[in-house]
C-alpha cells in the first residue's frame, strides 16, 4: 500500500498532506518526505492528516523522529486535521503534550 | 600435453573468442556436452566482469594433468587476469544475490558452483587473477 | 552425484521409450512424476536436456546434423536457468539458516519473560502474551518484594519483530539493574526513561505501565508511559473503567516525570493490562471497539484469571482469522474473594 504525499509552499515551509495508513510499510515514505524538511532551520512544516485514518506505532516513530529533528534544526512542526483514532493515539502517548496539534475546527 | 591458449579480452568479440578457444579445447580434452556448456559459461562470466570492470585483460586456457590413486586425472584450466581496480571486497561478490550486473544465479558464485576448483585474488587499486579449474569426470 | 545422474538416465530412456512406443496419457503422467524425482535429486535443467539427448541418441542416431547441433544450442539457453537454479537452491538452504537462528533466538527472547506468575494469597493472577511472528516487541515483568508487593509492568516496543526483541533485552536488563529496594511506579518509569532515552535512535519508542499491589491494604499503585490503557473491574457495581495513566513515551525527552494514581481494590475486582495488540484487533469490519473487548472479559469473568485471558485472546484471535497483525498481551490481576 502507498501513502498519498502532496506538498504545497507555504510562505515560511511546507504544507504536506498525507493519505492512506501510516503503518510499518507506509512509515518510510512519510519519514522521506517528513524528516528533510524540518531540517531547514526556521522551516513552517505543517502535516495535514484529514485523509488518515489509521496510525501505527511505527508511523508514530516518524512523527517522534520529526519533532526531535525539528528541535535541533530549530524548525517548528504543526499537525492538523487529525480524526478521533488519530487523536487517541497521539494523547495516550502522551505526545499531544510536547508537540503542536491543531484542534480540529468544525466550521468550514 | 600442454595445449595453452590466451585470449586478450578487451570487447565484446573478445569474449566469444575466449568462449571458442575454451570450446575446442573441452572438445579436444574429452568433455561432454554439458560440461561444454558449463565452461564456455563461465568462460563468459570472467570475461565479461574483464570488460565491464577492467576495460582489458586476458583469459589464459590451459589443458592440465593431476596424479591421483586411480590414475592420471585431466582437467581444463581458465586463468582470467586483468589490472583493473580491483575487488574491494572479495566476500560480498562471492556472496549469493549481490549481482552488479550478472542476473540470476550468475557472478562469480555461479561460476565458483560451475567448476570443480576456484580460487581468487584481488588487489584494489592493481587487478584480478581468477584460477578455475574443471576436472574430467 | 554422478550416480544418481547415471540412474536417473537409464529410468528416462525407459519411461521415454515406454511413451514414444504407447504414445498415451500413462506415459506423460510418468513424465510428471519423473520431472519431481528430477527435482528430488537435484538434477539441473541442462543436464536434464543432456539425458534427452542420450536418450535420442539410442532411439534415433540418424538425426540430421541439424538437429543435434541444435541441442547444443538448446543446453547453452538453459545454462542460464541451471545457474538460477543452484543459486536458489543456495538461498534456500540460507533461508532455513536463517530461520532456526531466529528460532534460537525467538527462545532465548522466552527467557527475558517470566517463567510463571508469582504466587500471592491474596490475587489470582492471569497471563498470556503471543508474538504476531516469532519473536515479540511485547514485554512483561512481575516483580514479588519483601513486603509481599507484586510488582507487574507490561511495555510495548515500537514496531515488532526482530528490530523490536533486540530492544526488548534492553528494557529487560534496564529493569534488572534498578535498585534493589521497592521504587514507587512514577520513580521506576523516571529511571528507566533514561535507559532508554541514551540508548534508541531517534524514531524508537517504548510505551509501559507498571503498577504495584500492596496487598497489606488492597491498594494498586500505577504509573503510564505512554501505554494502551487497561481496564478495571469494579465487581459491586458490576462495571469496567479504563485504567489510565497519562504520561509521555519513553525514550523521548530524558526528564520527564511520571504522576502515580492509585485505585481501591476490593476483593472479586480486577485489573486488566494489556498491549495494543489486543485493542487493535482488526477484522473485516474494521477494529474491535474497546466495548467489544470488556464485553468479552466479562463473558468468562466467572473463570479464573488465566482461564479468561486464555478465552479472550482466543476468541480475538478466530476473529482476525488465526493470524495476528501484532504482538498480543493481555494481564489479569484479580483480589480473591
Amino acid at each position: 500500500m502507498n501513502l498519498d504525499i502532496r506538498t504545497e509552499e507555504l510562505e515560511r515551509g511546507t504544507l504536506l498532506y498525507i493519505g492512506g495508513e501510516i503503518d510499518a510499510y507506509t512509515a518510510s515514505q512519510l519519514r522521506e518526505a517528513l524528516l528533510p524538511l524540518t531540517e531547514k532551520k526556521g522551516a513552517n512544516v505543517v502535516v495535514d492528516l484529514s485523509n488518515v485514518n489509521y496510525i501505527d506505532s511505527t508511523g508514530l516513530g516518524i512523527f517522534i523522529g520529526a519533532l526531535k529533528s525539528a528541535e535541533s534544526h530549530e524548525s517548528y512542526l504543526k499537525l492538523t486535521g487529525l480524526n478521533e483514532r488519530v487523536k487517541r493515539l497521539f494523547s495516550i502517548t502522551g505526545l499531544d503534550e510536547v508537540m503542536d496539534i491543531e484542534e480540529e475546527e468544525e466550521a468550514q | 600435453m600442454s595445449v595453452q591458449s590466451n585470449v586478450e579480452v578487451h570487447s565484446e568479440w573478445g569474449i566469444v573468442s575466449a568462449r571458442q578457444a575454451g570450446r575446442n579445447l573441452a572438445k579436444e580434452l574429452g568433455f561432454g556436452g554439458v560440461d561444454q556448456a558449463r565452461i564456455t559459461t563461465a568462460i563468459s562470466e570472467l570475461a565479461r566482469n574483464i570488460y565491464l570492470y577492467a576495460e582489458k585483460g586476458e583469459i589464459v586456457l590451459e589443458g592440465i594433468e593431476k596424479k591421483e590413486a586411480g590414475g592420471v586425472h585431466r582437467g581444463l584450466r581458465i586463468v582470467a587476469k586483468d589490472q583493473g581496480p580491483g575487488i574491494k571486497s572479495v566476500r560480498e561478490v562471492m556472496e549469493d544475490g549481490y549481482t552488479t550486473s550478472g542476473g540470476l544465479g550468475a557472478g562469480l558464485p555461479g561460476v565458483k558452483r560451475l567448476m570443480d576448483e576456484f580460487d581468487i585474488d584481488s588487489i584494489t587499486g592493481e587487478g584480478t587473477v581468477i584460477t578455475v579449474v574443471k576436472w574430467l569426470r | 552425484m554422478a550416480d544418481s545422474y547415471r540412474l536417473m538416465q537409464e529410468q528416462y530412456v525407459k519411461i521415454l521409450k515406454t511413451y514414444l512406443e504407447d504414445k498415451n496419457e500413462i506415459g506423460l503422467y510418468q513424465a510428471q512424476q519423473f520431472s519431481k524425482k528430477v527435482l528430488e535429486n537435484q538434477i539441473s535443467p541442462e543436464e536434464v536436456v543432456s539425458l534427452h539427448i542420450e536418450a535420442l541418441e539410442q532411439f534415433y542416431p540418424d538425426l540430421p546434423q541439424g538437429a543435434w547441433d541444435s541441442f547444443d544450442f538448446l543446453i547453452e539457453i538453459m545454462m542460464g536457468y541451471g545457474m538460477a537454479y543452484r543459486e536458489h537452491q543456495i538461498l534456500r538452504d540460507k533461508q532455513k539458516e536463517l530461520e532456526s537462528e531466529i528460532n534460537v533466538a525467538a527462545n532465548m527472547q522466552q527467557t527475558f519473560l517470566p517463567d510463571e506468575v508469582p504466587d500471592v494469597e491474596e490475587l489470582d493472577i492471569g497471563v498470556i502474551s503471543v508474538p504476531a511472528s516469532k519473536m515479540s516487541g511485547d514485554y512483561y515483568h512481575f516483580v514479588k518484594d519483601n513486603n509481599g508487593c507484586v510488582g507487574v509492568a507490561i511495555a510495548d516496543i515500537i514496531g515488532k519483530g526482530v528490530p523490536a526483541a533486540l530492544c526488548m533485552s534492553m528494557i529487560k536488563y534496564g529493569m534488572d539493574s534498578l535498585p534493589e529496594q521497592r521504587l514507587q511506579p512514577g520513580a521506576l518509569l523516571e529511571n528507566l526513561n533514561r535507559v532508554v532515552e541514551q540508548n534508541v535512535a531517534s524514531n524508537m519508542f517504548i510505551t509501559m505501565m507498571y503498577g504495584s499491589y500492596d496487598p497489606r491494604v488492597h491498594h494498586f499503585y500505577y504509573s503510564g508511559a505512554g501505554h494502551e490503557p487497561g481496564f478495571f473491574y469494579n465487581r459491586a457495581e458490576d462495571t469496567f473503567e479504563e485504567l489510565y495513566a497519562k504520561g509521555l513515551v519513553l525514550g523521548l525527552n530524558r526528564d520527564t516525570q511520571f504522576r502515580e494514581y492509585h485505585k481501591k481494590i476490593e476483593p472479586g475486582d480486577f485489573i486488566v493490562l494489556l498491549s495494543d495488540g489486543v485493542t487493535e484487533c482488526r477484522t473485516a469490519e474494521g477494529f474491535i471497539e474497546r466495548e467489544e473487548l470488556t464485553r468479552l472479559i466479562h463473558q468468562y469473568s466467572d473463570l479464573s484469571a488465566q482461564e479468561i485471558v486464555n478465552n479472550v485472546f482466543y476468541q480475538l484471535e478466530k476473529l482476525q482469522g488465526f493470524s495476528l497483525r501484532d504482538d498480543f498481551s493481555l494481564i489479569i490481576l484479580r483480589r480473591k474473594v
